[in-house]
C-alpha cells in the first residue's frame, strides 16, 4: 500500500531528486531538497524518512534515528519509511530490529523486489534460515528467470540439510535451460558442481559418482572435479578406479599429501606397515624430478637401514644444493630417537669428511666455501638448538665456524639469535637478530623477525620503529595505525602480552580491544558477499565461507588473543585499582607522579596525532571533492587505554572474550575451560565453574590447573554462609553432589595434595601448581614444592620466570628461586 | 610442506604470511575477494608437521582486460625464509597458473615485481619463463619501480581445448550477453552509506584514485590495486 501522505506533482519530483542525490553520494544536495520539500509539507514522512537516511551517512546516527522514528509516527503506512527504519538499525549493525523493520515495510509493499532482498541479507547474515527459504521463494517466484534467485533458494535449503529439495530446485532450472551451455558458463558449470556436492552430502555416493560423470566433461573446476571422483571411488570401495583417479591427481599436483594417502588407501597399505608403499614414492621421485614429498613422505615411515640410506640421499641433495630450510623440513622426524640418531651422525660424518679435505686454516684466502660446507655446518647448529637435543655452546661453534666461512649469510645470525632466545637471553637475542637485519634491509621477514624479538625482549619503541621500516607511512605516519588497518594480528598479540609482562593494563587492553574487533569486521566482512557471490556465481566457495564465518573464532590466532585478554582482566579483577593501572600502586609518591606525568604526555602526543591523522583524511576527503564524502571519522580518544583499565566490570569484559571461546574450544582446549573456572568462580556462578571444571577433567585429567582449580573452589563455597545469594540450598546440594566425585578416593585435600604431587614430582607446572595449592590450604612445604621446580630436569628458563612470579604470590623470597634459577641459566636477566 | 588450493579457513594465515614478507598488504577482506570470486586460483604451502602456514600465492582474474583477453594476475606471493629455496614459490605458481587456464580460460598471466628484488627475478623470468613487458616507474608506495611481467599461457592448453575455442566464440558473446541482463536487474543500488575513502596514488606520470578501506562494499574493492 502507498502512502498516506501522496504530495503534489512539483514536490513529488523533488522527492525523487532526493532519491537520486543519496544514490549518488551527494548528500548536501538531497538533506537541501529534503528542507525544501518539508517547508510546504512540514509532516511528510517519507521525506523525513529519507532526510534522516542522509543525516545518518554524514554521521549523525542519534539524530538520524529521531528523525526516522518521527517519520514512522507521520506515516505508518508507508513502506519507504520502514524500510528507511530498517537501514538505519542495519547500518548500526542492529541486525534483529532491522528483519522487524523490513518485515512491516513488507506488509504494506509485500511485492516490492529491493525490500525483499534486503531482507534475505539480513536472514542469512543472521542464519535464519528458514526465513531465508521463504523470502527467497518469494523473490524466485517473482523472477523464475533468473538463475541465482532458484540458487540462493536451493542454498538455503541445502543449508538446513534438505538435500532432497536443494537438488530439486537446481534441477528444476536445469530443465528450463535450451540448447547447449556454452564452455565458459562458468555460473552454469559451478551450479553443477554445488547440485553434485549436495547429492554427495546426502549420503547416495553412487548416484553422485554417476552425476559427477554426467558433468565431468564441462567442468571448469578440474582439481574438484578430480578430487571428488577420487574421494567418491574410495567411499564405493571401487579400488582400482581409485588408485587411477589418485594418479591422475598426483601427476597434476605431486606435492599434495592427500593425494598419497588416498593412493595409498587405494592400494590396500597397511597403515601400520607402509613400507610397502614405498615403490609408490619411488614412482614419483623418479617422474618428477623436483618433487620433494615423494621423497621426504617415505622418511616418515622407513625404519633401520632403508631408512638410513634414503635419509643419505635425501640430506645430501638438499645441502648440496644449498637450502637452508632442510632442517625445518626433517625435524618432526626428531621425535623418533632412533631416526634423530641416524639423522645426526649422517649429518655428523658429512662434517668430518669436509673437515678433513679442508686445508689446515682457512682465513678466508682460500677457496670459498662449499655450499654444502656451510648448510652443514647450519644443520649441525640446528641440531643443538632443537629442544631434544640442546646444547647451547656447541650450536654458537657451528654457527661460529660457519659465519668465519660466509659471514655475509644472514640465517646464521638469525639461527644465532634463535640459539640465544633459547637460553633466555632475550637481550642478546635481539641484538642478534638486529645484525641479521641489517645483511639484507629489503627483506621484510627478517625485519619481522627483529620487531618480535624486540616486543619479547619487552623494547616496544625499537619494535614499532622497527616495523615502521615497511608499514605505509605515506598513507599512515603512525606506523601502529597501518598495521592495525592490515590487521597484523601476530604483532597486536605480542605486543599485548609485552604489555601484560610489564604490567601496563592500559595498554594491553587496549591492544586486546583492537584485537576483538578485528574478529568482529571479520564476521562482518561476509555481509556484502550475500549478494556478491551470488552475482559471481561462486556457490562452492560462498557456502563455504559462511561454515568458516560460523567458527571465525576456533582459529588459534583467537585462542592466543583469548586466553590473554582474559587473563588481563582477571587480574584488573584481582588488583583493583583506581589510577588503571595496577602498578602504579606499589610506586612511591615521587615515582608514582613521575609515571603519571609520562603518561600524561604520552596520551598527549598519541591524541594529537589521532587528529592529526583525522585532519589529513579530511583534507584528502576535500580534495577528492567529486562525492560529498563528508562522513565523520570516529577519533580514538584513549589511545593508551587508560579509559579501558578504569572498567568497572572487568569480568564481564571478559565474558566477551570467554564465550566465543568456550563455544569454539571448549572441546578439545583444557585451558580454555581452567579460565572460564577462574571466570565463572570470581563471578560467583559456582555451577557454571564446576561445570567447567568436569570439562576440563574430560578432555585432559593430568592438565595442570585441574587440582588447584577443585581446591579453590571447594574452599570458596565452603566459606559461602547458608544464605548466600549466589548459591540456593538446591544449588548447594546439587554442587557438593557433582563436586564429592572430583575428591575421590577420600576428601582429604591434604593428602590428596601430596598424592598429586608425587605423581607430578618430575613436572615444574604441577610442582608450581601444587606449591599454590598448599598455600591457599595452609600447609606446610609450599617453598619446598616450589623450589623443587626449578630443580627438576624437565625445567627451562620460563619455568624460572614462572617460579618468581608465584614466589611472589605465595610469600616466598624472590631472592631465593633468583638464585637457583639463576645458576641453572646465567643468562637471563629477570634472575640478575 | 603440502601444497594445496585454499579454503576460507586459511586466509588468516595467509594475510599473517603476506604482512611477515611482504610491505603490500591487505585487509582480510580483500583476500576474502580472491577467494570468493576465484577460489580455485590461489594456492596454499602449508608446514605439516606444524600445520603452519608457511607460503602462498594469492591470484585473480583481470576483471576487465584492456586488450580483451582473458587473463590471470598474481596478487601477491611470498615463502617464509624458513622455508625458502625448496621449491614452493615455484609449486605455488605452477598450481595457480594450470587452474587460470583451465577454469578461466586465461592466455597469459601478469604480475609486477621490484626491480631490486633479484631472488623474485629469477623465479619469474628464468624458473617460470616470465618476460619483462615493461618498466612501471615509481609504481611502488616508496617510489621504487616495478617490472610489469607476464607469462604466455598456451603451452597449458590442451590441443582439444583449442579447437572448441574456435567454435564456441560466437555462442560465447551470446552467453555474455544473457547475463549481463541478469546483473543489471540484480545489482543492487549502494544504499547502505558505506563511504569510501579515497587515496590518490601516483602512476604513469597521471594521478589516479584508489579505493582503500576495509568497509567498502565489494565492488569497491576491485578497484584495490593488486601489487605483488
Ligand atoms: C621470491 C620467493 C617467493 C621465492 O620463494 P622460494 O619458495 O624460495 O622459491 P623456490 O624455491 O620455488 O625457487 C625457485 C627458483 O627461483 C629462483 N630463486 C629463488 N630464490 C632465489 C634466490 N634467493 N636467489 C636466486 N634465485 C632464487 C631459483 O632459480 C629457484 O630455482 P632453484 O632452487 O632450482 O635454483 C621468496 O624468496 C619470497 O617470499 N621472498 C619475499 C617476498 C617476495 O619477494 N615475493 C615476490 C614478490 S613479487
Amino acid at each position: 500500500m502507498p502512502t498516506s501522505q501522496p504530495l503534489a506533482h512539483k514536490d513529488a519530483s523533488l522527492f525523487k531528486q532526493v532519491l537520486k542525490a543519496y544514490e549518488t553520494k551527494q548528500y548536501k544536495k538531497g538533506l537541501k531538497t529534503c528542507e525544501q520539500i518539508l517547508k510546504k509539507n512540514p509532516n511528510h514522512g517519507e521525506t523525513m524518512a529519507m532526510k534522516g537516511l542522509i543525516i545518518n551517512a554524514l554521521g549523525r546516527t542519534e539524530e538520524a534515528f529521531a528523525i526516522a522514528k518521527d517519520a514512522v509516527k507521520q506515516d505508518m503506512r508507508s513502506h519507504v519509511v520502514w524500510h528507511v527504519y530498517g537501514l538505519l538499525y542495519r547500518s548500526e549493525k542492529m541486525y534483529d530490529k532491522a528483519i522487524g523493520a523490513y518485515k512491516m515495510a513488507l506488509r504494506f509493499e509485500p511485492e516490492s523486489a529491493q525490500i525483499l532482498r534486503d531482507l534475505a541479507l539480513l536472514q542469512i547474515q543472521m542464519r535464519d534460515y528458514h526465513g531465508y527459504i521463504e523470502t527467497r521463494k518469494t523473490i524466485m517466484q517473482q523472477r523464475p528467470q533468473l538463475r541465482q534467485n532458484w540458487t540462493a533458494l536451493a542454498i538455503g535449503h541445502h543449508l538446513v540439510g534438505d538435500y532432497a529439495n536443494a537438488e530439486k530446485v537446481l534441477s528444476k532450472f536445469e530443465d528450463t535451460i535450451q540448447g547447449n551451455v556454452h564452455k565458459w558458463d562458468f555460473e552454469h558449470w559451478e551450479t553443477c558442481l554445488y547440485k553434485n556436492r549436495i547429492i554427495g552430502e546426502s549420503g547416495d555416493t553412487e548416484r553422485a559418482l554417476e552425476h559427477l560423470n554426467s558433468i565431468a566433461k564441462n567442468t571448469l573446476d578440474k582439481t574438484a572435479l578430480y578430487e571428488t571422483r577420487a574421494e567418491y571411488l574410495l567411499k564405493l570401495g571401487r579400488m582400482e578406479e581409485a588408485q587411477k583417479a589418485y594418479q591422475l591427481l598426483l601427476d597434476r599436483n605431486p606435492e599434495r599429501r592427500a593425494y598419497y594417502a588416498g593412493l595409498e588407501k587405494a592400494m590396500g597399505i597397511d597403515p601400520s606397515n607402509r613400507k610397502a608403499a614405498k615403490p609408490i614414492y619411488d614412482e614419483y621421485a623418479e617422474k618428477y624430478e623436483r618433487c620433494d614429498a615423494a621423497r621426504r613422505i617415505p622418511l616418515d615411515f622407513l625404519e633401520g637401514d632403508d631408512f638410513k640410506a634414503a635419509a643419505d640421499s635425501y640430506l645430501r641433495a638438499k645441502l648440496n644444493k644449498g637450502v637452508p630450510s632442510t632442517f625445518a623440513n626433517i625435524k618432526a622426524l626428531y621425535a623418533d630417537p632412533a631416526k634423530r640418531e641416524i639423522i645426526f651422525s649422517l649429518v655428523n660424518s658429512y662434517n668430518e669428511e669436509q673437515e678433513k679435505e679442508e686445508p689446515a686454516e682457512t682465513n678466508g684466502d682460500g677457496p670459498k666455501a662449499s655450499q654444502f660446507r656451510i648448510w652443514t655446518l647450519y644443520f649441525l647448529a640446528q641440531h643443538y638448538d632443537h629442544y631434544r637435543t640442546r646444547d647451547m655452546t656447541k650450536a654458537l661453534e657451528y654457527l661460529e665456524k660457519a659465519i668465519k666461512l660466509a659471514p655475509k649469510t644472514l640465517e646464521l645470525y638469525m639461527t644465532e639469535a634463535r640459539v640465544y632466545k633459547h637460553a633466555g637471553d632475550l637481550q642478546t637475542a635481539m641484538e642478534k637478530m638486529d645484525t641479521a637485519r641489517k645483511l639484507d634491509k629489503s627483506d621484510r621477514y627478517i625485519n619481522t623477525k627483529t620487531a618480535k624479538y624486540q616486543l619479547r625482549n619487552d623494547r616496544n619503541d625499537d619494535a614499532i620503529a622497527t616495523m615502521g621500516l615497511f608499514t605505509r607511512n605515506d598513507v599512515n605516519p603512525n606506523p601502529l595505525t597501518d598495521l592495525i588497518e592490515m590487521q597484523c594480528i601476530w604483532y597486536l598479540t605480542e605486543s599485548a602480552e609485552s604489555h601484560f609482562r610489564q604490567k601496563q593494563l592500559g595498554l594491553t587492553l587496549k591492544r586486546y580491544a583492537t584485537l576483538l574487533k578485528i574478529f568482529d569486521d571479520w564476521a562482518e566482512d561476509q555481509f556484502d558477499f550475500h549478494s556478491f557471490s551470488l552475482r559471481k556465481g561462486q556457490i562452492r566457495a560462498y557456502v563455504d565461507m559462511l561454515k568458516w564465518e560460523d567458527s571465525l573464532r576456533s582459529h588459534p590466532f583467537y585462542t592466543r588473543a583469548a586466553l590473554g585478554a582474559i587473563e588481563a582482566y582477571i587480574y584488573l579483577f584481582d588488583h583493583p585499582t583506581t589510577s588503571g593501572e595496577p602498578e602504579l600502586d606499589k610506586l612511591s609518591e615521587a615515582d608514582r607522579k613521575k609515571y603519571l606525568k609520562k603518561q600524561k604526555r604520552d596520551e598527549t602526543k598519541a591524541k594529537e596525532a589521532a587528529a592529526a591523522k583525522a585532519a589529513k583524511e579530511k583534507e584528502e576527503r576535500n580534495k577528492n571533492a567529486s562525492a560529498s564524502d563528508d562522513t565523520v571519522k570516529k577519533e580514538d580518544t584513549d589511545p593508551l587505554g587508560v579509559e579501558l583499565a578504569k572498567t568497572k566490570t572487568p569480568l564481564e569484559e571478559a565474558k566477551k572474550w570467554l564465550d566465543p571461546l568456550v563455544k569454539m574450544s571448549g572441546d578439545t582446549n583444557a585451558r580454555v575451560q581452567l579460565i572460564a573456572i577462574e571466570v565463572e568462580r570470581r563471578r560467583q556462578k559456582w555451577l557454571l565453574a564446576l561445570k567447567a571444571l568436569k570439562k576440563a577433567k574430560e578432555i585432559d585429567p593430568q592438565a595442570e590447573g585441574i587440582w588447584e582449580a577443585t581446591v579453590r573452589l571447594r574452599k570458596d563455597v565452603s566459606a559461602l554462609p547458608t544464605d548466600a545469594p549466589s548459591l540456593s540450598t538446591d544449588s548447594r546440594t546439587l554442587f557438593e553432589e557433582e563436586l564429592l566425585p572430583l575428591l575421590a578416593p577420600t576428601a582429604d585435600l591434604a593428602a590428596l595434595t601430596t598424592d598429586y604431587e608425587n605423581t607430578h614430582s618430575g613436572s615444574p607446572a604441577h610442582l608450581r601448581e601444587a606449591a599454590r595449592v598448599r598455600k591457599v590450604l595452609g600447609l606446610e612445604g609450599f617453598e619446598d614444592a616450589l623450589m623443587k621446580s626449578v630443580k627438576v630436569e624437565k625445567a627451562g628458563w620460563k619455568d624460572g620466570v614462572e617460579a618468581v612470579r608465584v614466589a611472589r604470590e605465595v610469600g616466598v623470597e624472590e631472592r631465593k628461586v633468583k638464585e637457583v634459577a639463576g645458576g641453572r641459566w646465567g643468562r637471563v636477566a629477570a634472575f640478575k | 610442506m603440502d601444497i594445496r588450493p585454499l579454503t576460507p579457513y586459511d586466509l588468516p594465515g595467509i594475510q599473517n604470511t603476506n604482512i611477515t614478507n611482504l610491505p603490500e598488504n591487505y585487509f582480510l577482506k580483500y583476500y576474502l575477494y580472491h577467494y570468493a570470486s576465484w577460489p580455485s586460483l590461489s594456492f596454499l604451502a602449508v608446514d605439516v608437521a606444524t600445520n603452519k602456514t608457511v607460503g602462498y600465492v594469492l591470484a585473480k582474474m583481470e576483471e576487465e582486460p584492456s586488450d580483451g583477453i582473458p587473463h590471470g594476475h598474481i596478487t601477491s606471493l611470498s615463502v617464509m625464509r624458513t622455508h625458502r629455496r625448496l621449491g614452493l614459490a615455484e609449486k605455488l605458481m605452477r598450481q595457480s597458473q594450470k587452474a587460470m587456464v583451465e577454469a578461466w580460460g586465461a592466455k597469459y598471466v601478469s604480475l609486477h615485481v621490484r626491480v631490486s628484488n633479484t631472488a623474485a627475478l629469477r623465479l619469474y623470468r628464468d624458473t617460470l619463463g616470465f618476460d619483462v613487458e615493461k618498466v612501471e616507474e615509481k609504481y611502488y608506495a616508496d617510489g621504487e619501480d616495478a617490472y610489469s611481467m607476464r607469462r604466455d599461457l598456451s603451452f597449458l592448453i590442451e590441443p582439444e581445448e583449442e579447437e572448441e575455442e574456435a567454435e564456441g566464440k560466437k555462442k560465447k558473446k551470446k552467453a555474455k550477453k544473457t547475463k549481463k541482463e541478469g546483473d543489471e536487474q540484480e545489482e543492487d543500488v549502494d544504499i547502505d552509506g558505506d563511504e569510501p575513502e579515497k587515496l590518490k596514488t601516483k602512476e604513469e606520470g597521471k594521478l589516479k584514485t584508489y579505493k582503500l578501506g576495509r568497509q567498502l562494499g565489494v565492488s569497491d574493492l576491485q578497484e584495490v590495486d593488486g601489487r605483488a
